[in-house]
């Protein structure tokens, strides 16, 4: 606690209408160190983020870097500082190719009048930014549209982008969210060694095994305050924290390592939806047979057959960039394939429109927030059922949804914006129910989650289940996923890998070198 | 004129890709060169200078491409849709008109000096309507743009110095008929070529870059150090000063200004469809734009005279345009270029590689 503080934020506070974002909140992060900032959904952690680097205003309080006084600074003044921050939901700029988002941020302090007569980049600085796409392994993609990127690489590349402009200190929200365990271990290399070199780093993320191993100090929010900070050993020995953090009775995997147990919500879930042998099954609800699809330049599934059994659990696991999401877009009939085709009950509906494909009773709840901000709770759930004519029914649906969801009826009258990123899942889930599906389609559920809320989700998803309706899931936590799956599919490189039980998969040989990497086999959940 | 790319990537040492967005061509100058010569000898091709209907619809194509092009640099590279640009127009034209009448500056090539000053005029209005109009964004900013010029035709109409709804006459050059539309012709496109090399410079610079960074997600771009207000802001001024200096020659061709033909809300229109049909934000869209859809105006004006047929063969053709390239020309063919490029090269790089890369080819 030596080093003197590179970041220190005193009492700041911040309201949204009614909803106290941050009240009084205090954060110190030391010179040189990779510092933690943890907290349950919707404790303030981005809002903080925000307020540091000047995309929001605070009410009260001040920001201090190196000692001086930055509180309600611009975005580009306190970039120009040197605090570089990356954004929860990744953002990159779609339609300049991947190098030249990594050359945008080369031209700190240089005016504008000598910026127009100079080329984009020197060749010393394009050799630069080819290096740092080296750095985190995108340097095959440098000339590819950064819209064609896949949601690990988008990551990626946010990190590629600030590093260019050599910022003292970086904040990451949630680097780890939605990428691959053994991506992630790469990431957690790349900041050690960023760090020994002489950066700082704040990170924002619900993986605890990383957080914790990574950081040398963590600071836990809850609700808008800061509830403790210290080393990673202190703060896991914090009652007060695994109270406010952890929640109920779900394990998450921050007490993995305490608790040793290796999940309490997996017994529910047998329960729930008994493994099935793969060999004794009803006709398949939905077959993908043969299908080759991609976007624009080239194929990203490359011959993808699976059958999705009725009345279960799929899971659909695989490397970042494997095709997954391009495969539900496939499914859903967003993205025609190329050859191949897709039968729901039977029926051919490689082809339709997505409207048909989602009246023949197939839902998606998508990977990116989709509920209309602005609306609210309750007109989201309703907007799911807008094709519906009949009003009785429509009452009678919302009802069930409220039953299935108390959040539904809780939160009714207030802004769908204003809920934390679980709750939104949550009414995003219910709004699909709304029609009444026979297949549920959920794109990576769980992402940016805290460990209680997750808990939530998969019960949730089990649930669903339970009722009726035939899940197909793809999960970025391959372990939650297949453990809570009848059926796993791996995923990689646009083809198929490996199918067989949850279990079958989940504890196949090959799947920790395929998939999870080895190492990080006994510590990702 | 295709779709010259930002860099030239055998300019680079090594293998560094080319920073571009659509696909590298090595012949984009080359055909950036026959395009103009073909428009140098265009006066001499099939008596097309001794006939004057012609060459006066080969004006107002010059004309257009030059203001289509200079609004895609601002429009087309930051995103902004501005539909305000004939507030430039109309004050380059009314600045030549004043400084010919109140200088009295001899009619001919002598004229033809001013247009610079008109340029300036209209850059240094751009100054204040900028700082204005760029404080807001989307669709506040349109509606803006669109306010700004109304404000300037009730001014150009209602002000004394203005002339009023009469407007200001300028002398006509001492020109014979076929050769009077061949001179204004070369120097609409002499501005047109400048304007070009002005999108090509900004769009190959770092201020281009920021621009295009701004138009995928402004907040960013801010918080990775653009000075996105100074950056907004000289990309309109920029793309005010070609479209002035068109608004004088425009005059000076007209023998003269009045409210209804310098401040005219179908221009902003003209300028937008144009820019659409060919395709915002690349280089050679704009002009193609422009070529398409003036030349066919000018044409079914000449044919169909002025009882507005046109307009609806006009709507139909951008109609048809909107379904099938969505995009406009230049994106969508770039797009299918690569599409080919890629499934052929894709195919070779899979047959070389085997199984064994974990990477899809895209």
């Amino acid at each position: 606690m030596s080093a003197p503080a590179l970041i220190e934020v005193a009492g700041i506070s911040k309201s949204y209408g009614g909803v106290q974002a941050l009240s009084l909140c205090d954060l110190s992060v030391p010179k040189g160190s990779i510092s933690g900032l943890i907290g349950p959904n919707g404790s303030g952690k981005t809002t903080l983020f925000n307020v540091i680097t000047g995309y929001e205003r605070a009410r009260e309080g001040e920001v201090r870097f190196n000692g001086k006084a930055i509180t309600n600074s611009t975005p580009d003044r306190v970039f120009d500082l040197g605090i570089g921050r990356t954004f929860q939901l990744t953002r990159i700029f779609g339609r300049l190719s991947v190098l030249e988002n990594v050359l945008v941020a080369t031209q700190r302090s240089e005016s504008w009048a000598r910026s127009l007569l100079r080329r984009a980049a020197s060749t010393s600085e394009r050799g630069r930014a080819m290096e740092l796409l080296d750095f985190v392994g995108l340097a095959r993609l440098a000339s590819d549209l950064a819209g064609t990127l896949s949601f690990g690489q988008r990551k990626l590349l946010e990190l590629a982008s600030l590093l260019v402009a050599d910022p003292a200190v970086l904040l990451l929200d949630e680097p780890a969210g939605g990428v691959n365990p053994t991506l992630i271990n790469q990431l957690a290399e790349r900041i050690r060694e960023l760090n020994k070199a002489g950066k700082t780093f704040l990170v924002v993320e619900h993986n605890m095994e990383f957080v914790m191993a990574l950081c040398d100090r963590v600071t836990v929010l809850n609700q808008g305050q800061t509830l403790a900070s210290g080393t990673p050993e202190q703060i896991r020995a914090d009652p007060a924290v695994l109270d406010a953090y952890l929640g109920g009775d779900i394990a998450g995997e921050a007490v993995a390592e305490q608790a040793k147990k290796k999940s309490r919500y997996k017994p529910t879930v047998t329960a729930a939806s008994p493994i099935q042998p793969v060999a004794s099954e009803p006709p398949p609800l939905l077959t993908i047979d043969g299908v080759i699809a991609g976007y624009g330049g080239g194929d990203i599934l490359r011959d993808v057959t699976i059958d999705v059994a009725e009345g279960g659990i799929t899971c659909i696991v695989g490397p970042n960039g494997a095709g997954k999401s391009t495969l539900l877009a496939t499914i859903c009939g967003l993205l025609r394939p190329r050859r191949g085709e897709i039968r729901f009950r039977g029926e051919l509906i490689s082809g339709l429109s997505p409207g048909q494909v989602l009246a023949r009773g197939i839902s998606i709840v998508p990977q990116a927030h989709s509920l209309f901000p602005q609306m609210t709770v309750v007109e989201n759930v309703e907007m799911g059922a807008f094709t519906l004519r009949d009003k009785a029914l429509v009452a009678e649906r919302l009802a069930s949804v409220m039953e299935l969801f108390p959040i539904v009826s809780e939160r009714a009258r207030e802004k769908a914006g204003s809920l934390s990123g679980g709750q939104q899942r949550l009414v995003e889930f219910a709004r699909c129910l709304m029609l009444d599906p026979a297949l549920v389609i959920l794109d990576e559920p769980s992402m940016g989650l805290d460990p209680t809320t997750r808990g939530i989700v998969f019960d949730t998803v089990a649930h669903m289940n339970t009722t009726g309706r035939t899940i197909l899931l793809v999960e970025q936590n391959a372990r939650a996923g297949l453990r809570l799956s009848s059926h796993g599919v791996v995923l990689e490189n646009g083809m198929v890998r490996l199918t067989g039980s949850g279990r079958e998969v989940l504890e196949h040989p090959e799947i920790e070198a395929l998939y999870l990497g080895g190492s990080v086999s006994e510590v990702t959940i | 004129m295709s779709s010259a790319a930002g860099t030239d990537p055998a300019a680079e040492p090594g293998r560094t890709p080319a920073v571009t967005v659509l696909p590298t061509q090595r012949g984009g100058w080359l055909v950036a060169i026959v395009a103009l010569a073909v428009a140098i000898l265009f006066p001499f091709v099939e008596g097309g200078a001794g006939d004057e209907g012609t060459m006066s619809i080969a004006f107002f194509v010059v004309i257009y491409m030059a203001a289509v092009s200079a609004w895609n640099i601002f429009t087309g590279y930051s995103g902004y849709l501005a539909l305000g640009h004939a507030v430039f127009f109309g004050t380059g034209a009314y600045t030549l008109a004043l400084a010919v009448k109140d200088w009295n500056v001899p009619a001919g090539w002598t004229t033809m000096w001013l247009l610079p000053l008109c340029g300036v005029v209209a850059g240094a209005l751009a100054i204040p309507l900028g700082l204005v109009a760029l404080r807001t964004r989307r669709h506040v900013f349109v509606v803006v743009t669109i306010a700004f010029f109304f404000i300037f035709q009730t001014l150009a109409t209602n002000l004394s110095f203005t002339g009023g709804t009469a407007g200001i006459q300028v002398v006509s050059p001492p020109w014979t008929y076929p050769v009077y539309n061949v001179n204004f012709y070369y120097v609409g496109l002499v501005v047109v070529v400048a304007t070009l090399a002005l999108s090509w410079s900004v769009r190959r610079s770092r201020f281009g870059l920021q621009l295009m960074a701004i138009r995928d997600d402004e907040d960013r771009a801010r918080g990775m150090g653009v000075k996105t207000t100074r950056v907004k802001l000289a990309a309109f001024v920029i793309s005010a000063v070609p479209v002035g200096i068109a608004g004088g020659l425009f005059a000076n061709f007209q023998n003269g200004v009045y409210p209804q033909g310098a401040f005219d809300p179908l221009f902003d229109l003209a300028l937008a469809l144009m820019g659409f049909i060919g395709g915002i934000g690349t280089l050679s869209g704009p002009l193609l734009g422009a070529l398409v859809l003036e030349s066919l105006q000018q044409k079914f004006t000449q044919i169909f005279s002025n009882d507005g047929l046109y307009l609806i063969i006009y709507g139909a053709l951008f109609l048809a345009v909107l379904l099938l390239l969505p995009r406009g020309i230049v994106p969508s063919v770039a797009e299918q270029i690569r599409s080919w490029r890629a499934r052929r090269g894709g195919r070779t790089a899979e047959a070389a590689a085997g199984s064994g890369l974990p990477k899809v080819a895209r």
